[in-house]
């Protein structure tokens, strides 16, 4: 039997942010519980909400990223429910009029693209975090009031790595504009997953919500789950019992386990929060925010597919938004694309990974690339030199310049390998007499004897030079 | 009348803070008005401010960092705030003693004064009726000449009822004049921060102090132009003013009691006062079937909010934690005991008309009426300066005939006072004269941010109505 | 009296606000029920309801400035826990949430 199955996505990113998204603690993460907390986190009586505008332009330039429909007013609706980790009972968040509706973004997919239609995008508060123990739980409030951004896709996806793409270059673009760092290792991106299954092409099934998984794998293995559960439902004539309702994935089962259904969904009682007012959105604005939008991954893609780079490369050097602007640069100061991009990739990526540090923690500028590239380019030194010099840059934190110069690399000092040269001229009258009558080969003979007492280290090409000159 | 605020400025500061916390307590063995009693108030030093060393007194739903504050509720009876509001704090700023919290009907829900959860509030003229409420400690203290003046808040008419009931001025600034920062809500979106005192100047020295926009409530608005204090005394000749015919004409009443007929031909004595003196005063109309369905509206509207503004109160970050054996009964619990049974009924109402079934034919179509009545009157602005009506039917009812539970049908002339609520307008009570030894009051109410023009024309009514606070029992 | 409204009814209610109500509290919740039924028909009886908008807010405002993303305050640890009665020296304790 043939079951087709469609998944619609709700994407929470934390944003990046100084303050939080309505109150003046600081947006940070810390070791220490309660510590970054003002009193309307916690919602002591008498609190009022106080709108962020780094938030709301943040928000409106990922709207417009997405091309969404951006309404003439701002607006927050209270969402409430009764959580332990909720301390005013209702989250702030935007129902009525959300930042961004109807919009689509293309999302690199198998060498193509694939376009995947939002249903709207807006901006909310994030809870408490809470800490299970054997009998109590702990509330930890420095998470409560962080700004998120939710993403809602229509249900257009097909397959799990559809998912999984789009999952990736939203979290690269949340990278590259500064939105978001998305680091799915501390919590920062949560998914709910809406997964259908039906008999018929383009229908939909029954809609079943596996809420809050916490990182991209789980969100594969929870639609495999998912449709592995309602498969052999299905297989085994029990297809009435897939109903509508919440689940959620159980990472040590690897396994959905139900959560509520459809009858006893919470109604959120959403209503127009009256402690913000609705503030009209001033077109310059929005105009100036989005002609501040960046060159997104997807362009750069672009680009550098034009400069002739290999996808490998190009996969590897859009992954994160400051490795592409390293390569840019390297090229901007002059290097050869395909050269740079080979460099970055091999030496400095192993580099980078080996000690686990970021490219922006080094000190090897695009600059000294270019200087050590343009070094071997002019034959100054080989390719396996320019490999030594770099590691020594890399690991000593030294100039190139002052790698090529303190080490025991290259001597291409004319003056010094002319003597040399000379000297062993002099003390091999017979083989310069043999090379004169025809045998050529003997030219070897000459760069050997300066390698011995250069311990090899003479420039090669240099000192072929030399020998010619000296021997003709 | 004269400012007493004012009239204090060469008083001992001394001697006066000591009279006062005798006042205080025997005030309160007399009304029962305050939650807290500040005994350790002390002078403040060097600040420099008409209200620099005048006590007064804070209804206890305003959070005052280190000093109890319950809202009278059960459920906040042990609380603590660690800030200020910033009303509190402005008056902290200038100079101002505070000598005792006051208590009021539960979160504000009330207009009676007899919810507090430290017992009934009564009236300092006749301590067998209600001082009235929500603010019915604030109204009651400053009524017995405790201190000159005192805070409250106004959500349907919480300051300006009770104000009128103890013949004092009530009265409620445009929406977002005052913050609302660190004032326990009931219903945001018409919530007000109001002063009871007892002359209109006072009440427009207290207004200037408090008011200003605030970082902390984005609903302020800069109010630095308006000087409430500088054009009180414009002549009121010039001025127009309407009623609403429904509200005012006897033969609405079929059965009017003799109170009632009192209050009418009282009022409409004093608006051929006010046409002697050159004032216009026309009569506008209101349609019955608005006026009638005020006070569902606003129940509508009011109770949808509170659900949600209440629902940080569950015991675990304040609060008595409940009992149970797991954190959704221990909030239950701590729900259940904490709210008195009006509020509870309240907030079922108010979770109903929200749910997504309910929302539109209940919540959303109050809010409709709303928008109405508030566009009407704003057309009624536009010819003239402020609306003049009686604030009640009858003088402040008897304690024991008071009860909580929802009326079939009130009098219109009891619900009125709201639509100040409704649109955000500035409105005023002002003592009028006495019924049975009992006081009643005048309402005043202007387009927003006419706080000036209005306090001016109350000024003047105040004069000439010449209202003497008689003695209390 | 209305069969619209139920003592079950009434009781899911409340429990969604987590109240409970004893039976008294119930059936007064009942009869005010019935007085609200009453009066929103009359709201609901006003002529082109529809056509006014939803009032959220008293009035607009012009010109409301969103705030600059400046850190401004924080509480001390101590005033943080300082109402909570069920306290580790940096968290508030909860009986165990189950998930």
């Amino acid at each position: 039997m043939n079951l087709f199955l469609t998944v619609g996505i709700e994407m929470h990113a934390e944003m990046k942010s100084i303050s939080k998204v309505f109150s003046t603690s600081k947006n940070t993460f810390s070791k220490h519980s309660n510590t970054h907390v003002s009193p309307v986190d916690i919602a002591l009586p008498g609190i009022l909400p106080v709108v962020n505008k780094e938030c709301v332009r943040k928000a409106i330039l990922m709207a417009s990223i997405l091309h969404c429909e951006i309404p003439d007013y701002l607006c927050f609706d209270r969402k409430n429910y009764y959580y332990p980790d909720l301390p005013k009972g209702y989250q702030i968040t935007q129902s009525h009029a959300p930042i961004g509706v109807n919009g689509y973004v293309d999302v690199p997919f198998l060498n193509d693209s694939l376009r995947v239609f939002i249903h709207d995008i807006h901006l909310e508060e994030d809870s408490a975090r809470l800490e299970h123990l054997m009998d109590e739980t702990l509330i930890n409030y420095n998470r409560a009031g962080v700004p998120l951004l939710e993403l809602v896709t229509e249900p257009v996806f097909h397959s799990k790595e559809e998912v999984l793409a789009f999952l990736e270059y939203i979290r690269k673009i949340y990278q590259y504009t500064d939105i978001s760092d998305a680091d799915v290792k501390r919590g920062q991106v949560r998914c709910d997953v809406n997964i259908s299954l039906s008999e018929e092409e383009g229908k939909l099934g029954t809609k079943v919500e596996i809420k809050n998984v916490n990182s991209f794998s789980n969100v594969m293995q929870a639609i495999d789950a998912e449709v592995k559960r309602q498969t052999d439902l299905i297989l085994d004539g029990r297809k009435s019992e897939i109903e509508q309702e919440t689940r959620r994935f159980d990472e040590a089962t690897k396994t959905t386990v139900r959560m509520r259904s459809k009858v006893d969904a919470i109604d959120y009682k959403y209503f127009i929060e009256p402690n913000i007012p609705k503030m009209r959105l001033d077109s310059n604005w929005i105009k100036e925010i989005q002609s501040s939008i960046c060159e997104l991954p997807m362009s750069r893609m672009k680009r550098y597919e034009n400069m002739g780079l290999s996808l490998e490369d190009i996969s590897v050097l859009t992954k994160e938004r400051v490795f592409s602007d390293y390569f840019d640069e390297c090229v901007e100061n002059g290097c050869d694309p395909k050269t740079a991009a080979n460099w970055i990739t091999g030496s400095i990526l192993s580099y980078l990974n080996k000690t686990e540090k970021k490219i922006t923690d080094i000190s090897l500028s695009p600059k000294d690339l270019h200087f050590l590239l343009s070094k071997i380019d002019d034959k100054t030194i080989s390719g396996k030199q320019g490999k030594e010099l770099l590691e020594m840059a890399l690991q000593t934190g030294k100039k190139i310049e002052e790698c090529l110069s303190t080490s025991d690399t290259q001597i291409s000092d004319e003056a010094f390998l002319e003597e040399l040269v000379r000297k062993i001229v002099l003390e091999n009258p017979s083989q310069v007499e043999s090379y004169k009558n025809g045998r050529t080969n003997l030219f070897n003979f000459f760069v050997g004897a300066v390698m011995k007492e250069t311990k090899g280290k003479a420039n090669p090409v240099l000192t072929k030079e030399i020998i010619t000159k000296y021997l003709s | 009348m004269k400012s007493e605020i004012l009239s204090l400025s060469n008083v001992s500061k001394e001697s006066l803070l000591n009279e006062t916390k005798k006042k205080v307590l025997e005030h309160q063995e007399k009304c029962n008005s305050f939650v807290t009693i500040l005994e350790n108030a002390s002078l403040g030093e060097g600040k420099e401010s008409k209200l620099s060393n005048i006590p007064y007194v804070l209804k206890d739903n305003f959070s005052t960092k280190g000093i109890l504050t319950t809202g009278s509720s059960n459920t906040l009876k042990d609380y603590i705030p660690p800030y200020n509001s910033t009303v509190y704090q402005k008056l902290l700023d200038a100079g101002a003693i505070l000598v005792a919290k006051s208590s009021m009907d539960e979160f504000g829900m009330g207009g009676s004064g007899i919810t507090p959860h430290t017992g009934v509030v009564c009236n300092p003229y006749d301590t067998s009726l209600i001082a009235g409420g929500s603010s019915c400690g604030s109204a009651a203290c400053v009524c017995d000449k405790v201190v000159p003046f005192a805070i409250g808040s106004d959500t349907g008419d919480s300051v300006r009822k009770p104000a009128a009931y103890c013949g004092i001025v009530g009265y409620k600034p445009t929406y977002g004049m005052i913050s609302r920062y660190g004032l326990f809500p009931f219903a945001s979106s018409l919530d007000h921060v109001g002063v009871l005192t007892r002359s209109v100047v006072d009440a427009a020295i207290v207004g200037n102090a408090i008011k200003g926009i605030d970082s902390h409530d984005m609903t302020t608005f800069d109010s630095s132009s308006i000087d409430l204090e500088k054009e009180i005394e414009e002549p009121i000749s010039t001025r127009k003013l309407f009623y609403i015919k429904e509200l005012v004409r006897l033969e609405n009443y079929p059965n009017a009691s003799e109170e009632l007929k009192s209050i009418l031909s009282q009022f409409h004595e004093f608006i051929k006062t006010l046409q002697s003196q050159g004032v216009l005063v026309e009569e506008v109309s209101l349609s019955r079937e608005l006026l009638d369905v005020i006070p569902s509206v606003y129940t509508c509207i009011s109770c949808a909010e509170a659900t949600s503004n209440l629902s940080n109160l569950t015991g675990i970050l304040f609060g008595e934690p409940g009992v149970g054996k797991n954190v959704v009964e221990q909030m239950i619990d701590h729900r259940t005991k904490g709210f008195s049974p009006l509020i509870k009924r309240r907030l079922i109402i108010g979770s109903y008309v929200l749910q997504k079934e309910n929302q539109e034919k209940y919540f959303v179509n109050a809010q409709r009426v709303r928008n109405r009545i508030v566009s009407i009157m704003k057309g009624f602005f536009q010819k003239y300066d402020a609306c003049i009506l009686p604030c009640a039917s009858s003088v402040a009812p008897k304690i024991k005939d008071v009860n909580d539970k929802m009326k079939r049908e009130s009098s219109i002339l009891d619900n009125h006072m709201v639509i100040g609520n409704f649109g955000g307008f500035p409105s005023i009570t002002i003592p009028s004269s006495f019924i049975n030894g009992m006081p009643v009051g005048i309402n005043l109410t202007a387009e927003i941010m006419e706080d000036a023009k209005l306090l001016s024309i109350a000024y003047q009514c105040e004069k000439l109505l010449d209202f003497k606070g008689g003695e209390t029992k | 009296m209305s069969q619209k409204f139920t003592k079950e009814l009434v009781h899911k209610y409340a429990l969604d606000l987590l109240i409970s109500l004893t039976e008294e509290e119930n059936q007064m919740v009942l009869e005010e029920f019935d007085i609200i039924e009453e009066n929103m028909e009359k709201i609901n009886a006003i002529a082109d309801l529809k056509e006014e908008e939803a009032m959220t807010h008293p009035f607009s405002l012009e010109n409301v400035l969103l705030r600059d993303d400046v850190v401004e305050e924080e509480l001390p640890l101590e005033d943080v826990l300082l109402n909570a009665k069920n306290k580790t020296m940096e968290e508030v304790i909860v009986s165990k949430v189950v998930e």
